[in-house]
């Protein structure tokens, strides 16, 4: 999955999007939400944990949301923006009373959007009250996916008013050229639209009992009717690509062997790039393994609210993607590197799973929520994961030993590494991180890193974690509580009272840094050669596994290609720095389409007329596809 | 978005403790001060002209002042009363602030390559427009009535096409023309099906989502608009005008581009050509904003 934030231009405009489903490959950057939406959606979101991260909640009220372009949090915003009071939604958080909470900040923000809509109506000049307008909107926000989809048309009807609200404003013009008079009986009018709705659905005394909290409208929940509102994540969190893109070492692409002559390993490149393998809320998100393991590598700036602790870390047993699988403890791990892992099992931060195969099962059925997997898409899956090679480094030896591109230090600090200490049981750091072996010993070991979970448990060991490509992988420790490589050489020194002297930590640490550097850590992009390009060239690849799928009539693994693909394909062209050439790629992706849509209807002719139009525009359109 | 401040809302900024390496300017003993136009949060562009000015500081050799308008009718103003002395904002605030008080434009932004852009008429694909005159009796949003790619441009395109008289006449024509407060607004609302078309920036439509982008099109392009400016007000010492011009063209250096996202992201800058106004300087006199 290749993905990079759109161009300056955009970034300096705000687009109202909200992190939300249908599949997503390639997630649009987020407008910022004013503080006192943020923490209202926050809210929801964190209301719907279990066990209920109440610090975190009044935190949301407290603080700017991570991320935030506002200095201040919702609270201290009321305070100079509004004169609504939040002392009842405070005593409800204090009470710990989850309904009164929702109840009181539903209020709260339904009153805010009708307190900035007093303010246009009131306003003396278009300026301000295009001002208020603008904000009445933005905090509108916070309701709208849960109108649209509960409501469609009082939805219609609401996006009409706004914009029938914002055009009676008026202008200013400049120096009086151009000004047009406000029409304050349109705009009342049109404020009436929403400030009705908002009564009937947001501002009411008593709100139903709510079992999962959302923002759907009162009425529609009085009814009794289920619906489905798009899983979203809430204001902080980052589902974005590395910047930059880390380099993805293939074992078979190192060789100079083609993966679309790998029809298996190319169908499990897919996979690992597909949401469709989850269930929701990770398949409605865009949630895929390459989101956390993006190029086989950590994504270090991975955050969800309530299931991350820090960036590039995640609790995948809480309460969010799979209830059923909630362990009820807060304990959100440090992602790790996928590199080298068909050295690096048994797998999982305590290696609890000896088998890679039950360790990809375990994460699509039991973590993510997903169907049973077909042996088809396990075999391909392990297939193109076992391709994931260390990033190659001058400095060392295939066997672990530094070569003369070492620095002096490190070579200093490689004695240390190999000598025994009393307080380690007289063993080395390369007792367990053994040179040869890929600096591990496929063992889990206690080094005391872990708080224990209850008295006389022996619950602390951990996998040794390999040191090759460490550099890159910041923080470290299972739970990301070490900040630095200089930071693991403190602790271990201090913790197992080794005694090292302060050079020779200097010294140890610049060992680490040599063993865990890399020639070519990122990948390289200019102006033709862009992300874009990368990932056109790996969904294409992806796609040519239809030439094995196809004469085999295997139609589920051609239609969960093609729904992974062609979306994919279409999500990403709005990265494209050739914007010309977008439409073309939206056509080659509804050729793929096409050949789902004919696999469907059980018409293989047409699907491989299709797929061979597909072949046909893809070499002619590459040349353009940056 | 919700900030509650004076007409003008000054900034004290770093400029007081930088450290200049520039020459002092002996002509201008007190602060350069630079206006803003808000485009999106006005707190984070606080942050922005903070980081922008102690830079400008720096580079020019006098102290360095932003602060934010409300509109761009305020901006002009300050230029006009004396309170700003240079000011970003888009061609046709500029071309009526230069008929106005004499402005002076200095720089022009850049966007992939060329100091100009154009405005696009946009439907959804699926919407069976194709052309202009499919949209007759149809409604449409624009940006902003001062905005040219967001509702000038875009509407001479129905003129040129001899669908409207004038722009004068574009009710008739449309069922409804709102004004939806800005390009993402335009475009949303024109993707969510509110309206049939929406009239805005040739990049807009990469406002919209991923799934929102492969869904719309666009049906008609206008000649190329120059890009935004950065202007002076008249009479400020020739030698501050060409330090700041310097200086800003020094944004495109590969070691200062990273501070181009302080102001407003474009690319890079140019120099203006004021002649390159005079197709703006056309349309406003068309629409009966200049005489």
């Amino acid at each position: 999955m290749i993905q990079k934030f759109l161009g300056a231009f955009i970034v300096a405009l705000a687009s109202a999007l909200v992190l939300s489903g249908p599949v997503a490959a390639t997630p649009a950057k987020e407008a910022p939400w004013l503080p006192e939406a943020a923490a209202y959606r926050l809210t929801l979101f964190l209301g719907n944990l279990e066990p209920l991260p109440w610090d975190d909640v009044g935190t949301a009220w407290a603080e700017p949301y991570r991320g935030s372009e506002f200095s201040v949090g919702a609270l201290a915003w009321l305070d100079g923006n509004s004169d609504i009071g939040p002392a009842p939604l405070l005593d409800a958080i204090t009470r710990e009373d989850r309904q009164a909470v929702f109840a009181e900040a539903t209020r709260l923000i339904a009153r805010r959007i009708d307190e900035e809509l007093d303010r246009a109506v009131m306003a003396d000049d278009p300026a301000r009250a295009q001002q208020a307008v603008r904000t009445a909107r933005e905090l509108y926000r916070s309701f709208a996916d849960g109108i649209a989809a509960a409501d469609p048309d009082a939805s219609r009807r609401i996006g009409l008013a706004w914009l029938e609200l914002n055009s009676s404003t008026g202008s200013a013009g400049v120096l009086g050229a151009g000004a047009t008079p406000a029409s304050r009986k349109t705009m009342e009018a049109a404020r009436e639209v929403i400030s009705l709705y908002l009564a009937e659905n947001y501002l009411v005394d008593d709100f139903a009992p709510r079992r999962t909290l959302s923002a759907l409208p009162e009425t529609v929940v009085l009814s009794g009717r289920t619906i489905e509102v798009p899983p979203s994540l809430p204001p902080g969190s980052d589902i974005f690509d590395q910047d930059p893109l880390p380099r993805l070492v293939l074992n078979f692409e190192e060789q100079g062997i083609d993966e679309t002559d790998l029809p298996l390993v190319a169908y499990g490149d897919m996979l690992f790039d597909s949401a469709q393998i989850f269930g929701n809320p990770a398949q409605g998100l865009g949630v895929a393994c390459s989101t956390c393991h993006n190029r086989s590598d950590v994504n270090q700036r991975l955050f969800i609210p309530g299931a991350s602790h820090q960036p590039g870390a995640i609790d995948v047993d809480g309460a969010f993607f799979n209830p059923i699988f909630n362990d009820r403890r807060d304990d959100p791990i440090d992602i790790p590197s996928l590199r080298g892992l068909r050295f690096t099992g048994p797998y999982g931060r305590d290696g609890r799973f000896a088998s890679l195969r039950d360790f990809t099962r375990n994460v699509i059925v039991n973590e993510f929520g997903g169907d049973e997997p077909t042996p088809f898409m396990l075999d391909a899956l392990l297939a193109y994961m076992l391709e994931f090679d260390f990033l190659p480094n001058s400095m060392l030896t295939p066997d672990g030993q530094l070569t003369e591109a070492a620095p002096e230090a490190a070579q200093r600090g490689e004695a240390i590494f190999n000598t025994p200490f009393a307080a380690l049981g007289d063993r080395s750091c390369s007792s367990c991180h053994v040179p040869d072996t890929n600096f591990l010993d496929r063992q889990a070991h206690d080094i005391g890193s872990v708080a224990l979970a209850y008295d006389g448990a022996r619950t602390g060991a951990m996998d040794t974690p390999t040191l090759l490509g460490t550099v890159y992988t910041a923080p470290y420790f299972h739970d990301g509580s070490l900040p630095t490589l200089a930071a693991v050489v403190d602790w271990f020194d201090e913790s197992k009272s080794l005694g090292l002297t302060g050079a020779e930590r200097a010294d140890l640490t610049a060992y680490l840094e040599t063993v865990g550097a890399a020639d070519e850590p990122y990948e390289a992009f200019d102006a033709e050669n862009t992300a874009f390009r990368l990932a056109f060239s790996e969904l294409t690849t992806f796609a040519s596994t239809l030439d094995t799928l196809l004469p085999q009539r295997d139609a589920k693994h051609i239609l969960l290609l093609t729904d992974t693909v062609a979306a994919d394909l279409s999500a990403d062209a709005s990265t494209m720095s050739n914007l010309a050439a977008r439409p073309e790629v939206y056509a080659l992706a509804q050729r793929l389409a096409e050949v789902g849509d004919a696999v469907r209807t059980d018409d293989w002719v047409a699907a491989e007329t299709s797929w061979t139009a597909f072949k046909s525009e893809a070499d002619a359109i590459e040349e353009r596809a940056f | 978005m919700a900030i509650h401040m004076n007409r003008r809302t000054m900034l004290a900024l770093a400029a007081a403790g930088a450290v200049s390496l520039a020459t002092p300017l002996a002509a201008q003993d007190t602060a350069l001060r630079l206006a803003f136009i808000p485009q999106e949060n006005p707190e984070k562009l606080l942050g922005d002209i903070e980081a922008i000015s102690g830079w400008l500081a720096s580079e020019i050799g006098v102290p360095v002042e932003g602060f934010v308008t409300i509109d761009h009718a305020a901006a002009v103003e300050a230029l006009r009363n004396g309170d700003a002395d240079i000011s970003f904002m888009g061609a046709l605030p500029f071309v009526l602030a230069e008929a106005e008080i004499g402005a002076v434009p200095l720089l022009s932004e850049v966007y992939r390559d060329a100091p100009s852009y154009t405005g696009r008429i946009f439907v959804r694909r699926d919407s069976g427009i194709g052309a202009l005159a499919d949209l007759r009796g149809r409604d449409i949003a624009f940006a902003d009535p001062i905005s040219e790619s967001g509702y000038l441009y875009p509407l001479a395109e129905f003129v040129e096409a001899r669908l409207i008289d004038g722009p004068g006449a574009a009710e008739a024509f449309f069922g409804r023309v709102f004004f939806a407060g800005g390009y993402q607004q335009a475009m949303q609302a024109m993707a969510e099906g509110l309206v049939d078309a929406a009239g805005a920036s040739q990049y807009a439509d990469l406002l919209l989502t991923p799934q929102q982008q492969a869904q719309v099109t666009w049906i008609a392009e206008s000649p190329p608009i120059p890009s935004h400016v950065v202007i002076a007000r008249p009479g400020l010492d020739a030698e501050v005008q060409d330090r700041f011009t310097n200086a800003m063209l020094r944004l495109n250096e590969p070691e200062n581009r990273d501070k181009l996202r302080y102001l407003y992201g474009p690319d890079g800058y140019v120099r203006a050509d004021p002649a390159a106004y005079d197709g703006v300087r056309d349309m406003a006199r068309r629409y009966g904003l200049l005489e």
